[in-house]
């Protein structure tokens, strides 16, 4: 096992410090929302969830790629930590969503398209893992597990796309969803929270993923497979 | 160290291959070389990795690293290249529900032979299964489809054959007209790898044995020079 | 040689074995066709559907019944290659390997396509309204020829891992969600007598579909055989 790299202690401080100092930011520094209430908070992290979600998704789709011409393992070590991470950062996404609906909607979930799609992401990935662990060499795994993360992630834009239809034929549907569209009436205080959380976000993204990649390396070592 | 063979005589070249599986090494840095025309029995332990090694000539297993050429491009991924190789495994590769005819027409078409329906024809001929060409495999019995196999390897008349246990099923009448099959495909010159571990029959008209030991060729040796090389010897006396 | 025409005549070499092999055991459609019967029979006392059923109804229950039956049929398709291997025959023949792949797809269009074709009349007849429309027919056309070239990859994926053909409904009824979303929205607008200008861009997200998923068999299907 190689030592643990310095760049990624630094990381691990940073977000040691930067998640609870965005939650503060969060909670004492933006305003109440006039209609919403404090409620209205969960946003921040909720929209910066789903986006470190995507992110890893994405990055372990080209990790895939990365694999599949390279076949080295390390690459698909990085694509299998991204999918886990990106399916804890989805969950987030989805509760923190259903803590906001509670109380604006008036219920904990809608077949709205875009719950929907998401929910569905989250089942496609948990496919991701159903389908290693019912394959028997790690050579396989990481083979069809690459494949299988690119092709998933090649759906995304279409998922994205169908909802962008639902738009133009049923506007009045839509107009309950989509916190994202509100991110350009914030105030300047808003605005700044919003997009501190999403690059903490992003930091913690990367920390996880790599300390689970580096896990994995550890797994693969102790099962006598990996180099 | 290049795979590209040296002089047009050699006829498959493997440099430095290796194979594994759950990272055991199941073919470790094997090299073996075979000249045109050679019938080289490839013998070793079951599990050993003989399987394993005719399937990645078969361009059927992707090799981790080395370098492999057949015939005289080392290009073995080219598509076109593959119509050089004529390989039978463990598996019939039928289809039960087709007759033999049908079934070779189909890959008759894809190897997109002129004529196809006289070869066709011909090849059932030759396997002796002309009474029941119209039966659907799955009527067939093992060695019935062992010899409909024999037959759709050779179908396109392959340059290199490749040959994994191909006496299994064949009853004694089907080994014995195995055994003259070979012996005329090696007098007109083909190249023919077979995998046996039961060797004996075929030391009689081989002209090569390859010793499969530990994931590498441990022996590679004419027939006739078998006697000076003690452990391979002793090895065929075991195996008998 | 010309190496199109080459290619063009393997795809078709395989697309016709395949039909005969299917004529000979009729082991595909008409499980297929069944199959979609007992899924409508299921749907209607599970929900109480009643003869009079709105344009949208018909069209869900027809792609619901569609997507699960050609499930049977992608694995019957990949099985089909692998009892005897007959695969290792086809990637050792002197073609691209692509080529089996579109031949796969051709054969599992038709097989689905068909069962599709069967299913209009029988929804006409329970559901007393004319299925038989051209521009129904032409988005079942793109919707399955969506359909199966992904299901034709994941089915080659899944048939690799323990669990066979179980797995296949997992991996590809949620990646294949847009496809349905799409092909049951402009079924719903065409039923309904829309004009065509209300759904012509989920029938030109359907084609795009298309495009993406056959590109990705392109690309991958050759990875996914080879061990």
């Amino acid at each position: 096992m190689t030592k643990k790299p310095k760049l990624l202690s630094l990381l691990d401080i940073l977000c040691l410090i930067l998640v609870p100092g965005a939650l503060v930011l969060i909670l004492f520094f933006t305003p109440i929302e006039r209609v919403m209430g404090p409620v209205q908070k969960v946003f921040y992290f909720h929209v910066s969830a789903a986006w470190a979600g995507m992110l890893s998704f994405l990055i372990a789709a080209v990790a895939g790629g990365v694999y599949l011409s390279t076949r080295k393992q390390k690459w698909d070590w990085l694509s299998l930590s991204s999918i886990e991470v990106g399916l804890v950062f989805g969950l987030i996404a989805i509760l923190s969503g259903m803590i906001w609906a509670q109380p604006i909607w008036n219920t904990w979930w809608v077949w709205d398209p875009r719950l929907t799609t998401t929910a569905i992401m989250e089942l496609i990935y948990l496919a991701y893992f159903i389908l290693r662990s019912s394959l028997n060499t790690p050579e396989s795994r990481a083979r069809l597990g690459a494949v299988y993360a690119i092709v998933s992630a090649a759906t995304v834009p279409l998922t994205f796309f169908s909802i962008r239809l639902f738009r133009t034929i049923h506007p009045v549907v839509i107009a309950a969803g989509g916190s994202g569209e509100s991110a350009f009436n914030m105030t300047p205080r808003m605005l700044l929270a919003f997009f501190v959380s999403l690059f903490v976000f992003t930091l913690l993204l990367i920390d996880l993923v790599w300390h689970r990649s580096r896990l994995a390396r550890l797994q693969a070592v102790n099962r006598g497979e990996g180099v | 160290m290049s795979a590209q063979p040296s002089d047009t005589n050699r006829q498959i070249v493997v440099n430095d291959l290796v194979k594994k599986y759950h990272a055991r090494s199941v073919l470790n840095h094997l090299f073996i070389t075979m000249d045109k025309g050679a019938l080289c029995i490839l013998v070793g332990d079951n599990g050993v990795g003989k399987t394993t090694l005719l399937r990645i000539l078969a361009g059927l297993v992707r090799p981790d690293s080395g370098e492999i050429a057949i015939g005289n491009s080392s290009s073995s991924r080219e598509p076109q290249h593959r119509r050089m190789i004529g390989y039978l495994g463990h598996h019939s590769m039928l289809y039960q529900d087709l007759n033999a005819i049908e079934n070779l027409t189909h890959y008759a078409r894809l190897y997109q032979l002129t004529q196809a329906e006289k070869i066709v024809s011909e090849s059932i001929q030759s396997v002796d299964l002309k009474n029941s060409q119209y039966q659907m495999v799955r009527t067939y019995s093992r060695g019935m489809q062992q010899r409909l196999s024999v037959a759709r390897s050779l179908l396109h008349d392959p340059e290199v054959l490749l040959l994994d246990e191909p006496y299994t099923g064949l009853d004694k009448q089907g080994a014995q007209f195995l055994d003259m099959r070979l012996q005329s495909l090696h007098r007109q010159g083909k190249t023919i790898f077979l995998a046996a571990h039961r060797p004996h029959r075929l030391l009689s008209f081989a002209s090569h044995v390859a010793w499969l030991k530990d994931g590498a060729i441990a022996e590679y040796s004419p027939v006739q020079d078998i006697p000076g090389h003690p452990d391979l010897a002793a090895y065929l006396q075991e195996s008998a | 040689m010309n190496p199109f025409r080459d290619y063009l005549s393997a795809v078709w070499n395989i697309l016709r074995k395949d039909l005969q092999v299917e004529w000979r055991g009729r082991q595909g459609v008409p499980v297929m066709l069944v199959f979609s019967l007992l899924v409508v029979f299921l749907f209607n006392f599970a929900l109480q559907l009643s003869p009079d059923l709105q344009a949208g109804l018909a069209a869900g229950l027809l792609w619901v019944s569609l997507a699960f039956a050609s499930t049977l049929g992608l694995n019957r398709s990949v099985s089909l290659e692998q009892e005897n291997k007959a695969m290792d025959g086809m990637l050792m023949a002197p073609v691209d390997r692509s080529a089996i792949y579109f031949g796969k797809v051709l054969s599992n269009f038709s097989f689905t396509f068909l069962v599709g074709l069967v299913l209009l009349p029988v929804f006409s007849l329970f559901y007393q309204q004319n299925m038989f429309k051209p521009m129904l027919v032409l988005v079942m056309v793109l919707g399955l020829g969506a359909y199966t070239s992904l299901g034709t990859l994941l089915a080659a994926l899944s048939i690799q891992t323990r669990t066979r053909d179980v797995l296949l409904p997992v991996l590809l009824y949620p990646l294949a969600l847009p496809i349905l979303i799409a092909a049951v929205e402009s079924s719903r607008s065409i039923l309904a007598g829309q004009p065509i200008a209300d759904y012509q861009s989920w029938m030109t997200f359907l084609l795009a579909g298309n495009i993406l998923f056959t590109a990705a068999g392109l690309m991958f299907f050759e990875t996914i055989l080879e061990e």
